[in-house]
């Protein structure tokens, strides 16, 4: 299983970064952690021509926590986060999702970026994303853009990226005051690619649900945002295990999602998941906010 | 280091530290992949991507015009050249099974090799493999044993009507009256899921061509050198001594590496026509579907019951999908004759029926791993008799121990034919009932309705049938049958002993197994002692290392050939020190009298005998190298109950193992810790088994799951603590060994497939489809719609 | 594009310098180019674990690294864990001891990222233990010797510890 030939790149800045991607156009590959692009080119289920090696470049692998959020560099690597106190304490639904990832040895090469720009369905990161209502950082030979985390997910392994243009940084704004947060997922063995996952964030004041976040992971598509669920929560009031409500916010849910069938998991069983673990997130998400 | 772990004085019963393991621990092994002959190519094979088409040409040019690429091979150049593999799979069907070793005409599953690609590195025998043009003309699919053996089905071989490779009955006792009279029937079906051993080094050869001999030398990732040597002599037509096989570290074998395939046979083919040494490393892409996989039985069952549950007789019909070639040297026949024919286990059957088969499909053919038929053979029977126990209301374990062929009854001859001796079925029983302290746990159970999660209790029993001799066959119809294997004991001049034997090891330290016992029997210290298993240059004949024979046979051989050895060393010794023969001992590697007044060390009498040999009489200098062949005639009954107990989260379906209790009858054990790895290592398999392993095939025969991430093995978190406990007693067998390489898994399969069933039917639920995956699970509790 | 870079890096300690192809593997630059087999393929895709090796002090997938990613970095195969005077890291005897290996092809990798554990966590339950290897596939140990070894290694560590403390 060796890899087919490909030019190698390894700028030092981004600017050669951007001009050696526009010039090779869907040919190009960008290289970062290579834990889930490797793979792929040693089955030889990928072939691109250009590979353009990022990790050579300066200034990528800022991890900076301001009043404004939490920005994460191309560069960071999904241990720089599990390493980082900041991570731990001030973005929890952040840290339990990257625990998850894989294993120790991809968490410490793998990227926060990488993930999000790759878009797996049963990946932690872009769920976290979208949950947190983040926004994707993208430079291009034209110049910098950010997308909101939704619009940049455009389906399974698929992302808004124009030929040429890379992801070079990823932004969480904060959530409000007493808000928890919660993530949970199913996975035969731990460490592997979720068959079905939840990430909440729950915003309650007074035992009121005043802001609810629910996205689903796994399902096939790319992370999958349950408004009707979300919706159905703000402005509910929460018992104390909120059970009723999360029960039927997990229904809401189970309808939102269109579950593929795989080898792993039929639909049917997806959809079910999908109900169970948002109930959990959910359950997880509310302890939390009442912690606060 | 050796020496402080001796427990009373003996190395056998010592878990001595192996100093096989020393190189591998720090880095310096040599494994297949590590070997690097100058000027040597590598192939890359050209797989089919069709479970069943015509080849109608290939074009290889483009593929041939690639830098660095040395020759590209087809099946048609090999035609008329070598001698294809014929299984003729047995005397139970008339079908032979030809397997070309490029394919020919067709190509019968996704995987099967059509080209080899021989070229500088890997990486350009894959990127000239890509280039290769190949038309295919598909035809259509056989994908499941129960439609395959339809008279309209499409034929995997035009000489297998029905696609039958195997079939047999049988039948022993008045079954029909069994059942007729019956207090209780029950009948269920089951399915097991399609395996593969996993090794975490998949095969892989160098052919040597005047490398290190003057003719064949294969270095191969192997368990049987010596039946690699045997085949290469007849297929490629060459004398027996002038092939060397030398087997290097292997990276797990478990019966995969035991099977005689076409990638290896065509590298060494390869380095005869080009003079070059050649390479081929199985990658883990091509593992998936070039080894060969195991289980994917379909199993009805019945069994018949007393009023106390005493079984009256057991009725089977077992469909195994054999894949698409009868194996080479094993022949279809032993995934379903074992199923069949090993189902009665360590329980009193007076009557059995059974029809098996060995259906031929489109996808990778199947062959022995690790225990072979006799897990899901054991598992069918021990859930069924849950489902007795359930009817009848008696305890599981209570309903075992009335059925479990009790010692005072051995020798029992079983339905089966089998005849059970010298093994502690219930006394493992009840070992592991008290260790895991049964009534309690029932007790709990009964009371239990915990958040959402069902506790289950499941135990199995097993027989394995070990070290087999020559009265014992491994399966009807196989190519060759194994039964006697030679080991040679030598003082070698600097006085070390050596041992030699074909066995090689995958982990299971046969080395140190062979100089422990070689160091009671002769009184020559272990450091003293060394061992080659692997080089088939250096070993008198010998099967191989499969079915749990290495700890009998080696043994065994060693304890025959250090009874002549001993005799010549103290006739010398005696002579030299001038005392009468029976005066003499040997501790040590000293050769002494009892009163140890005279002594001489071993060192010094291989000194004199080969170099000093002038005063010695020649009657007593005939040599100090013996060989001798050990047949135990008969195999040795290894027995275990296995008890565990499971969580099965009713929302997700996961099954998590929280108790595991072992209680094995190993016979006499050589070294404690090496066993302990093993009955571990077997669980742990048994466990994957159970909950995760499943090679999946879409209908049109093309493979789902290709890689690490879909074929799931069990990590660290998925095998539980296990207890071990033991109730041994010695086989019949020299030196009273067994084998304890497969019994293990045997066991496993069984509890942990009875305690998810038993999980489940807390609430009325059932499961006869495993793996038990989380949502096989779900459908048996009615969560989820559909079979379980 | 030439198909080939220059690399300088250090491995066990030793710095090398070589031509490599762009497309070859840390993994296989190791084991090919330097000789150094202790470092084993077991899927080339990143899941079984046994390529491990330690990338400027943190574990890596040698199978899904290039070579020429590994210019100017620091590696640390199995073969360089052992003292410069031959003796074996305690890890290493602890497995030869406690009999946390069968057939060895898993090793390399284990040992890798254990004495990442154990570097980060020296006192880890066995939970912990498990977690931290269930990266890695071993199917011949069933993982017990080798939790057995990893945790022997803690314990002994907290004695020394102890007896330090008691003789300071």
């Amino acid at each position: 299983m060796k890899p087919a030939w490909f030019d190698y790149y390894a700028p030092r800045s981004l600017d050669e970064a951007l001009r050696i991607l526009a010039d090779a156009g869907a040919n190009g590959r960008v290289l970062a952690g290579g834990q889930s692009l490797m793979p792929m080119l040693n089955c030889r289920l990928l072939n691109p021509d250009v590979l353009v090696d990022i990790n050579r470049i300066d200034g990528l692998n800022r991890l900076d926590d301001t009043q404004d959020g939490l920005t994460v560099g191309a560069l960071v690597r999904h241990a720089d986060l599990l390493h980082d106190h900041r991570v731990r304490e001030s973005w929890p639904l952040l840290f339990e999702a990257t625990k998850q990832v894989a294993h120790p040895a991809i968490r410490n090469r793998g990227t926060v970026c990488g993930s999000i720009a790759h878009n797996d369905p049963a990946a932690e990161h872009p769920s976290v994303l979208v949950t947190l209502g983040g926004t994707v950082v993208i430079a291009g030979a034209a110049g910098r853009r950010e997308l909101p985390a939704e619009q940049f997910f455009t389906g399974i392994l698929s992302n808004a990226l124009q030929p040429g243009e890379m992801v070079v940084a990823v932004r969480y704004p904060r959530s409000p005051a007493g808000t928890g947060a919660g993530f949970v997922e199913f996975a035969r063995r731990l460490g592997d690619f979720a068959i079905a996952g939840a990430a909440a964030t729950l915003t309650v004041r007074d035992g009121v649900c005043e802001r609810a976040r629910l996205t689903i992971v796994g399902m096939g598509q790319g992370p999958v945002r349950a408004r009707t669920a979300e919706d159905a929560l703000t402005g509910r009031r929460l018992g104390d295990e909120g059970d009723e409500a999360f029960a039927d916010a997990a229904e809401k849910a189970k309808a939102a999602v269109e579950p593929a069938d795989d080898v792993h998991a039929s639909a049917a069983y997806r959809r079910h998941l999908a109900g169970v673990m948002a109930k959990r997130a959910l359950a997880t998400a509310l302890a939390r906010a009442g912690a606060h | 280091m050796s020496d402080a772990r001796f427990v009373n004085q003996k190395a056998v019963g010592s878990p001595v530290v192996p100093s096989e393991a020393i190189p591998l621990v720090e880095g310096d092994g040599r494994f297949l992949n590590d070997i690097r002959l100058p000027g040597m190519y590598h192939v890359a094979f050209l797989r089919s991507q069709h479970a069943h088409a015509r080849i109608r040409s290939i074009d290889t040019a483009k593929a041939c015009a690639l830098p660095g690429v040395i020759v590209v091979l087809t099946g048609r150049e090999l035609l008329g050249k070598v001698e294809p593999f014929r299984s003729m799979p047995n005397r139970f069907s008339g079908g032979e099974s030809v397997q070309h070793w490029l394919a020919l005409d067709k190509v019968r599953f996704c995987g099967e090799a059509v080209c080899a690609v021989v070229a500088e590195d890997r990486a350009t025998a894959e990127d000239a493999a890509e280039l290769i043009e190949v038309d295919y003309e598909p035809l259509p699919v056989v994908t499941d044993p129960r439609s395959g053996e339809r008279d309209d089905a499409p034929l995997v071989h035009d000489s297998c009507p029905n696609n039958y490779l195997i079939k047999r009955e049988y039948e022993r006792g008045n079954v029909d009256e069994a059942f007729r009279d019956a207090h209780l029937v029950v009948k269920r079906q089951f399915k097991i899921g399609r395996k593969q051993a996993l090794c975490l080094e998949s095969r892989g050869c160098v052919a040597g061509y005047r490398e290190s001999t003057f003719g064949l030398t294969m270095w191969i990732s192997h368990q049987l050198p010596y039946v690699v040597r045997h085949y290469l002599a007849r297929h490629l037509q060459l004398a027996e001594n002038d092939i060397r096989v030398v087997v290097p570290h292997t990276g797990g074998g478990f019966g995969q590496k035991a099977s005689i395939y076409p990638e290896e046979f065509v590298c060494a083919y390869l380095a005869l026509q080009l003079r070059r040494a050649v390479k081929w490393v199985e990658d883990r892409l091509e593992n998936m579907v070039a080894s060969t996989h195991a289980r994917d039985q379909s199993i009805e069952v019945a069994v018949a019951v007393d009023r106390d549950g005493q079984i009256l007789a057991l009725s089977s019909d077992v469909w195994v999908d054999v894949g698409a070639y009868s194996t080479y040297l094993w022949s279809a026949g032993m995934e379903p004759l074992q199923t069949a024919g090993l189902m009665p286990g360590p329980y009193k059957v007076p009557a059995m029926r059974y029809r098996t088969r060995g259906v031929a499909t489109n996808k990778t053919p199947v062959g022995p791993y690790r225990a072979v038929g006799r897990p899901s053979a054991s598992a069918s029977l021990e859930l069924l008799l849950d489902e007795v126990a359930r009817r009848l209301e008696i305890d599981p374990v209570e309903l075992r121990a009335r059925n479990l062929i009790p010692v005072e009854a051995m020798p029992y001859r079983n339905a089966n034919n089998l005849v059970h001796d010298n093994v502690n079925y219930l006394p493992c029983l009840k070992l592991a009932a008290a260790k895991v302290q049964y009534e309690r746990l029932r007790a709990e159970q009964r009371q239990n309705g915990v958040d959402g999660k069902l506790r289950g209790i499941g135990v199995a029993c097993y027989a394995e049938l070990t070290g087999l001799g020559t009265s014992t066959a491994v399966g009807p119809g196989t190519l060759l049958q194994p039964g006697r294997d030679a080991v040679t004991l030598r003082m070698e001049t600097t006085g070390v002993l050596s041992i030699a034997a074909a066995l090689p090891s995958q982990g299971q330290r046969i080395m140190t197994a062979m100089r422990q016992v070689a160091c009671d029997e002769l009184g020559i210290a272990l450091d003293d002692i060394t061992c080659v298993n692997n080089d088939t240059a250096m070993a008198p004949y010998g099967f191989g290392t499969f079915a749990s024979r290495t700890a009998v046979f080696g043994s065994g051989a060693v304890i025959q050939a250090a009874k002549e050895l001993r005799r010549r060393i103290l006739a010398l010794g005696a002579h030299l020190l001038d005392v009468p023969v029976g005066d003499l001992t040997i501790v040590n590697s000293v050769v002494q009298t009892l009163d140890r007044s005279k002594s001489l060390p071993i060192r010094d009498m291989a000194e004199k005998s080969y170099f000093s040999a002038k005063n010695i009489p020649p009657e007593l200098n005939p040599g100090f190298e013996v060989t001798s062949f050990y047949d135990p005639k008969f195999g040795s009954f290894a027995g275990g109950a296995h008890i565990a107990v499971v969580e099965v989260d009713a929302q997700t379906g996961e099954v998590t193992i929280v108790r595991y209790v072992a209680a094995e009858d190993v016979g006499t054990i050589i070294n404690p810790a090496v066993v302990e790895g093993q009955i571990i290592g077997g669980i742990a398999q048994g466990i994957g088994e159970a909950l995760l392993e499943e090679l999946v095939y879409d209908e049109t025969g093309q493979p789902r799951t290709v890689t690490l991430a879909d074929y799931l093995v069990p990590s660290a978190l998925e095998i539980p603590r296990i207890e071990l406990h033991h109730a041994n007693t010695p086989s019949a067998a020299l030196g009273g060994f067994k084998g304890c390489g497969e019994g293990s898994i045997i066991g496993a399969l069984g509890a942990v497939a009875c305690a998810v069933a038993d999980a489940l039917s807390r609430q009325g639920g059932d499961i006869h489809d495993f793996p038990a995956t989380p949502e096989r699970v779900l459908k048996g509790l009615g969560v989820l719609a559909g079979e379980a | 594009m030439p198909r080939e870079q220059n690399i300088r890096l250090t491995v066990n300690g030793k710095a090398y310098e070589r031509t490599v192809p762009v497309r070859l593997s840390l993994a296989d630059f190791l084991r090919d180019h330097l000789h150094l087999t202790g470092t084993h393929l077991g899927c080339e895709h990143g899941v079984c674990g046994a390529c491990s090796v330690s990338m400027n002090g943190r574990s890596a997938r040698s199978c899904l690294t290039l070579a020429v990613q590994a210019d100017g970095a620091e590696i640390v195969t199995i073969e360089g864990l052992r003292a410069a005077d031959g003796t074996r890291d305690p890890l290493q005897q602890a497995f030869l001891e406690n009999f946390g290996l069968q057939c060895g092809y898993c090793t390399p990798g284990m040992l890798i990222t254990a004495i990442e554990l154990l570097r980060e966590n020296p006192q880890p339950s066995e939970q912990d233990v498990r977690e931290a290897l269930s990266g890695n596939i071993c199917r011949c140990t069933g993982y017990q010797a080798i939790v057995d070894s990893v945790l022997a290694v803690a314990r002994e560590a907290r004695a020394s510890d102890k007896k330090k403390k008691e003789t300071a």
